[in-house]
C-alpha cells in the first residue's frame, strides 16, 4: 500500500498555483489544491484540477527516436545522443557556431533552462537562444 | 508583474486590458473579484466581451489594435483635469514634456472615433484610475501580441507614471505571463541578448564574468529570436535547431511558413513529452520528463520562485530534461556533471544577482520573489519603490499606429485569436487529459449573430475561414462576445489551427507576432 | 492536543488495528493529506491548524474512499472533525465505505472555527482531543433571506456570473462520488461553455446536494470566485430537513426517510 502526496507547482499558466499530486501505487491519480499556497489558497482552475491526467497518457514519448530511412525509429539513448552530439559538432565546424540555434522552454524548470542556454553559449558558442515568451 | 498577485485585492481601481483573466489566469481573477467585493472599481477594456466584463463597473469595447489611442485618450483627460501626480513626475521621471505634446493631440472625441469607445467612458475610466488611492493595471497578450506591442506596453507604463500608480503597494503595471515558467526561462537567459539575470551578452564585463564562471570562450554577438531562426533556416544560414518543450508547428504564426523553414534544417532535435506536430518533423526526438517527474523550480508571473517536486519516475525510458542536456553537452565535448537540480540552482545564484539569495532550502514554504540578492534578503514584493531600475522613469511619446493588416473587400472580417478556459496553449497536455478533452473536444469560431445571419449559418455549422496565408474549416459558435465584423478563434486545436491564418508581421523591437489582428474571409462550408 | 491524537494513532498503527491512517502532515512548510503507515514514524503529524484553527482542512474521506477501493480488505484509520464524521456516516449509508473497515479518530473544533462555519455540531460523537464547542445557527442563510426576493436572485446570479467552471466545488466535495456527474450532462450545460452563461450549473449541483451535503464548507473554500456555495447548500439542507426530517450524518435525525433509500437514489 503506497499512497503519497507530493507538493508541487502547476505546469500550466503563470499563476504558479500549488497542489499535492496524489500517488497511489506508483501512479499519479489525483490533484489536491494546497490550502496554504500564497497564490492559490486551496483553489484551482479546471486545468489545474486535472493536471494529473496527462502524466501517464499512453501517448507519452517513452524512448528516443531517430529518423532512419525517413521514419522515426526507436533507438537507445546512447545512439540518439551520440548522433545528435556528432551532427551538431559537424555542423558547427562546417558552418560556424551561429548556424546552430536553440529554443529553450517556458515549460521546463529554471535549472533546465539554465543548462540549455549554458550549453548553447559555453559549449556551442552561440547566443542563438530564444523561447516562446512572445507567444 | 511589478507587484505581487495578492496585492490586487487591495487596489481601489483595476484597469484590466487585453486579458481574459478568468480563462487564462483564473487565480489572478480571484483577486480581482475580491477587490470588487471590497468596493474597487473594475475597468475592463477588451475588444471581446470577456467573462470579467460581466463584473466590470465599466466595460470599454475598443476596436482591435487601438490600445495606444485608448490609453492616450485617458491620459489626455487626466492631464487636462490636472489629475496627474506632478510631484511624482518631477521627482521620479523624465521625458514628460515631449510625451505631453503627443498626448495633448488625443482628445476623448478624437480617440472615440479611433477606438469606438464613447468619450464619456474614456473620461470615467481616466477619473477612476487616476483618482484611486491605489490604481493597478493588469494586462496580457491582448496588449503585447501586436505589431505595436512594445508601444502598447510603454503607453501603460506612461499611464502608471503619470498618475504615480507605481512603486507602491497594490499599484503597478502587471503583465500576466501565459506560461508557468516563461518568467523563469527569461530570468535564466533563455533569450538571445542576455545571460541569466538580464545581463546583456554584448557588455564586455558580463562576457568576461561568464567566461570565467563557465570556463569557456563566449560570443558577444546578440543571437537570433525565433522569427530570426526561421528566417535563418529558410536562408540556409541556420542549419541545426534544438527545440525543447515547444511546438511552433501549432503556436507560431503562419504555420505553412514554419513548416517549410523547419524542413530546411539539416538537424532538427525536438525534446518533448508527446510526439507533437513539431516533433514529427524532427531528425531526433528525445523523450523528456513531465513536471511531475522531476525536481526543480518555476518562477511565476509575480516573480515568485517555487519548488517543483518529483512525484514519480519518468515514464518508460524518458529522462529528466536536465540530465539529457548535461549528457548531450558532455558528449558534445563540454563537460557537465551536476548531481541534482539543487546543485544547478547553487550555480545560478552565484552568477545571477537577482537570484543571489535563492537556494532550495530557502524555497520551502512560500518560495521567494526576486530580486533576492543575498541569503538574508526576504525577496521583493513590488518593484520600483523609491527609484526605477534605470534611475528615472522614462516617458515615451507614442502615437497610435493601426495594425499591420487591414480588412478589405476580399478579406472583410477581423480575426483575433486566444485561449479558452479548458485548454492550454497548443493542447499537448490538455488535449491528452480525458476530462479536459471531453469538456472541449474541438475548436470553434465565434461569430456575431448579425454576421451569422448574413452568412446563413447556425451555431454548429461549418465555415471556411481564409486569410492571405491559409484556410481552416471550423464550426461556428454564434455569440455577441464578438462584435459585428470580428471573429475569434482559439489556437489550441491543431485540426483547426488558428495559426494557419495569423499574420507573422511582428513588433520591430520585441519581435512578437500580431496574433490578435489579421484579416479573413468567411463562407459557409458545404 | 495534537499529542493525544498522535498517541491514539500510534496505538492503532502499532497494534495493527489499522493498516494505515489518513491524516495531515506538515512538510515543506505546508500541511496536506498524508497516509501514515508506521506508528514509529509520525513526523510532521498535525491536526490542520496552521495560522488559524482548521485553516488546512482537507476532504480526508475522499482519500479514504480512494485507498479503500484499491485495498478493500484493509482497515484504515482517518482523522475526523464533526463534519467529517457526518460524512462518514452518510458514506456508510450510501455503501461507499464499510463501517467495519474504518476507524475514526475524532477531534473537536474550537469555538472560533464553529463560529466561522456556523456549524450545527462542531464535534464528532467521540473525540480524543479538544472540547465540544457550542453549535451555531445558519446566520448566512438568514442574512441572504432578509434580502427581497427579486434582489436576492440578482445577488445569486451575480455570484454565479463569476464561476469559471473549474468543477472545484464538486471535486473537493467528500460527498461527490458518483461515477457519472449530471454537471457534465450535455442537456444541462453546453459543451465547453462557462457556467456563468447558464446558472443551471450551480442550481443543479445545489439540488444534488440535497440529502448529501454534510456542511463541511470545503466547496466555498475551494471556489476561485469566492461564491458562497456553502450558504446555498445550507439552505438546501434546511429544506430537506423541513420536508423529510433528515439531515445527513446527524445522529439525532428524526429520519422519516431511510438514509439507505436516499443512498440508492443518489447512486442513480
Amino acid at each position: 500500500m503506497e499512497y503519497r502526496t507530493v507538493l508541487t507547482t502547476c505546469t500550466y499558466c503563470g499563476c504558479g498555483c500549488g497542489f499535492y499530486l496524489e500517488v497511489l501505487d506508483g501512479r499519479v491519480v489525483g490533484t489536491i489544491p494546497c490550502k496554504t499556497n500564497p497564490v492559490s489558497e486551496g483553489k484551482l482552475c479546471v486545468k489545474g484540477w486535472n493536471v494529473h491526467e496527462f502524466i501517464h497518457s499512453p501517448k507519452r514519448l517513452t524512448q528516443p527516436l531517430l529518423r532512419k530511412d525517413g521514419a522515426l525509429t526507436p533507438v537507445s539513448w546512447d545512439e540518439a545522443l551520440d548522433f545528435t552530439a556528432k551532427r551538431m559538432r559537424e555542423i558547427k565546424e562546417a558552418n560556424g557556431s551561429d548556424s546552430v540555434a536553440f529554443l529553450a522552454s517556458a515549460k521546463v524548470t529554471n535549472e533546465e533552462n539554465y543548462l540549455i542556454q549554458k550549453f548553447a553559449r559555453a559549449a556551442v558558442g552561440t547566443n542563438n537562444v530564444d523561447h516562446c515568451a512572445r507567444l | 508583474m511589478t507587484n505581487s498577485i495578492v496585492e490586487l485585492e487591495n487596489a481601489d481601481c483595476i484597469l484590466v486590458i487585453g486579458s481574459n483573466t478568468t480563462s487564462s489566469h483564473p487565480l489572478v481573477a480571484t483577486r480581482i473579484f475580491r477587490a470588487k467585493a471590497r468596493g474597487a472599481k473594475i475597468v475592463v477594456a477588451d475588444p471581446r466581451f470577456v467573462q470579467l466584463a460581466n463584473k466590470a463597473d465599466l466595460y470599454m469595447r475598443h476596436k482591435l489594435g487601438t490600445d495606444v489611442a485608448l490609453i492616450n485618450g485617458m491620459m489626455n483627460v487626466i492631464l487636462s483635469n490636472g489629475w496627474h501626480k506632478q510631484d511624482f513626475v518631477d521627482e521620479r521621471t523624465e521625458g514628460f514634456e515631449e510625451f505631453r505634446k503627443v498626448v495633448e493631440q488625443y482628445t476623448p472625441e478624437r480617440v472615440s472615433e479611433i477606438t469606438g469607445v464613447s468619450a464619456e467612458d474614456i473620461r470615467t475610466a481616466a477619473d477612476w484610475y487616476a483618482n484611486a488611492k491605489a490604481g493597478s493595471i493588469v494586462y496580457c497578450m491582448g496588449i503585447t501580441q501586436h505589431t505595436t506591442g512594445v508601444d502598447n506596453v510603454k503607453t501603460l507604463a506612461n499611464l502608471s507614471m503619470l498618475t504615480g500608480h507605481i512603486g507602491r503597494e497594490s499599484t503597478g503595471v502587471n503583465p500576466l505571463r501565459g506560461q508557468n515558467n516563461v518568467q523563469g526561462a527569461c530570468d535564466m537567459g533563455g533569450l538571445p541578448n542576455v545571460y541569466p539575470g538580464y545581463q546583456p551578452v554584448n557588455v564586455a564585463a558580463n562576457k568576461e564574468k561568464f567566461e570565467k564562471a563557465w570556463n569557456a570562450k563566449l560570443s558577444d554577438k546578440v543571437g537570433l529570436t525565433i522569427p530570426g531562426v526561421l528566417e535563418g533556416l529558410s536562408a540556409g544560414s541556420v542549419k541545426a535547431v534544438v527545440i525543447v518543450g515547444e511546438n511552433p508547428m501549432v503556436s507560431d504564426p503562419d504555420v505553412h511558413h514554419v513548416e517549410k523553414a523547419l524542413k530546411n534544417a539539416e538537424l532538427l532535435v525536438v525534446q518533448d513529452i508527446f510526439l507533437t506536430p513539431t516533433a514529427e518533423l524532427a531528425h531526433v526526438v528525445l523523450p523528456g520528463a513531465s513536471f511531475a517527474e522531476k525536481d526543480g523550480t518555476f518562477s511565476n508571473t509575480e516573480r515568485r520562485v517555487q519548488r517543483v517536486r518529483k512525484a514519480v519516475e519518468p515514464v518508460g525510458d524518458a529522462r529528466e530534461d536536465w540530465k539529457i542536456f548535461q549528457d548531450l553537452s558532455t558528449r558534445f565535448g563540454y563537460k557537465m556533471e551536476y548531481g541534482s537540480p539543487a546543485e544547478i540552482m547553487a550555480e545560478i545564484s552565484s552568477v545571477t544577482p537577482s537570484y543571489g539569495g535563492i537556494s532550495f532550502e530557502r524555497l520551502e514554504g512560500d518560495g521567494l520573489l526576486w530580486p533576492c540578492p543575498s541569503a538574508e534578503h526576504p525577496g521583493t514584493k513590488f518593484l520600483h519603490q523609491g527609484k526605477f531600475s534605470r534611475g528615472r522613469g522614462l516617458f515615451h511619446a507614442i502615437e497610435y499606429k493601426p495594425p499591420a493588416e487591414q480588412i478589405d473587400a476580399e478579406y472583410p472580417f477581423w480575426l483575433s485569436t486566444g485561449r479558452i478556459h479548458v485548454h492550454y496553449h497548443t493542447g499537448t497536455m490538455t488535449r491528452n487529459s480525458p476530462t479536459l478533452h471531453k469538456e472541449m473536444p474541438e475548436g470553434f469560431l465565434e461569430v456575431n449573430p448579425v454576421d451569422a445571419r448574413a452568412l446563413g449559418v447556425k451555431s454548429g455549422d461549418a465555415v471556411r475561414v481564409a486569410s492571405r496565408r491559409g484556410e481552416v474549416v471550423i464550426k461556428v459558435d454564434i455569440t455577441a462576445r464578438v462584435t459585428q465584423g470580428t471573429v475569434f478563434m482559439p489556437f489550441h486545436f491543431v485540426e483547426t489551427c488558428a495559426n494557419l491564418l495569423t499574420n507573422p508581421a511582428n513588433d520591430p523591437i520585441a519581435k512578437i507576432p500580431e496574433y490578435k489582428v489579421c484579416a479573413v474571409q468567411l463562407e459557409k462550408a458545404l | 492536543m495534537v499529542e493525544k491524537v498522535k498517541a491514539r494513532v500510534q496505538e492503532l498503527l502499532a497494534s495493527g488495528k489499522v493498516k494505515g491512517f489518513i491524516g495531515l502532515r506538515e512538510l515543506h512548510g505546508h500541511i496536506g493529506p498524508y497516509l501514515f503507515t508506521d506508528g514509529g514514524d509520525l513526523d510532521g503529524f498535525v491536526i490542520g491548524d496552521r495560522k488559524a484553527a482548521g485553516d488546512t482542512r482537507y476532504p480526508l474521506n475522499t482519500q479514504l474512499i480512494m485507498i479503500s477501493r484499491q485495498y478493500p480488505e484493509e482497515t484504515l484509520g482517518v482523522l475526523v472533525r464533526g463534519c467529517d464524521e457526518r460524512g462518514l456516516k452518510t458514506l456508510f449509508n450510501t455503501n461507499q465505505l464499510k463501517p467495519e473497515k474504518v476507524v475514526s479518530v475524532g477531534i473537536a473544533c474550537p469555538q472560533e472555527l464553529a463560529d466561522v462555519c456556523e456549524c450545527m455540531k462542531p464535534f464528532p460523537e467521540e473525540f480524543v482531543a479538544g472540547e465540544a464547542s457550542e453549535a451555531r445557527p445558519f446566520g448566512s442563510v438568514e442574512r441572504i433571506e432578509s434580502i427581497e426576493i427579486g434582489e436576492r436572485l440578482k445577488v445569486w446570479l451575480g455570484e454565479f456570473a463569476k464561476c469559471i467552471k473549474c468543477y472545484g466545488c464538486r471535486n473537493i466535495c467528500p460527498m461527490c462520488y458518483c461515477p457519472e456527474c449530471t454537471l457534465e450532462a450535455k442537456d444541462f450545460q453546453a459543451v465547453g461553455s462557462i457556467a456563468s452563461e447558464n446558472p443551471i450549473f450551480h442550481l443543479t449541483r445545489a439540488l444534488h446536494m440535497a440529502g448529501r451535503c454534510i456542511d463541511c464548507g470545503l466547496c466555498s473554500e475551494a471556489c476561485p470566485a469566492d461564491i458562497p456555495l456553502r450558504t446555498l447548500y445550507k439552505k438546501i439542507a434546511d429544506i430537506v430537513d423541513l420536508e423529510f426530517q433528515y439531515r445527513p450524518g446527524y445522529q439525532d435525525s428524526k429520519g422519516k426517510m431511510s438514509p439507505n433509500v436516499l443512498g440508492e437514489a443518489a447512486k442513480h
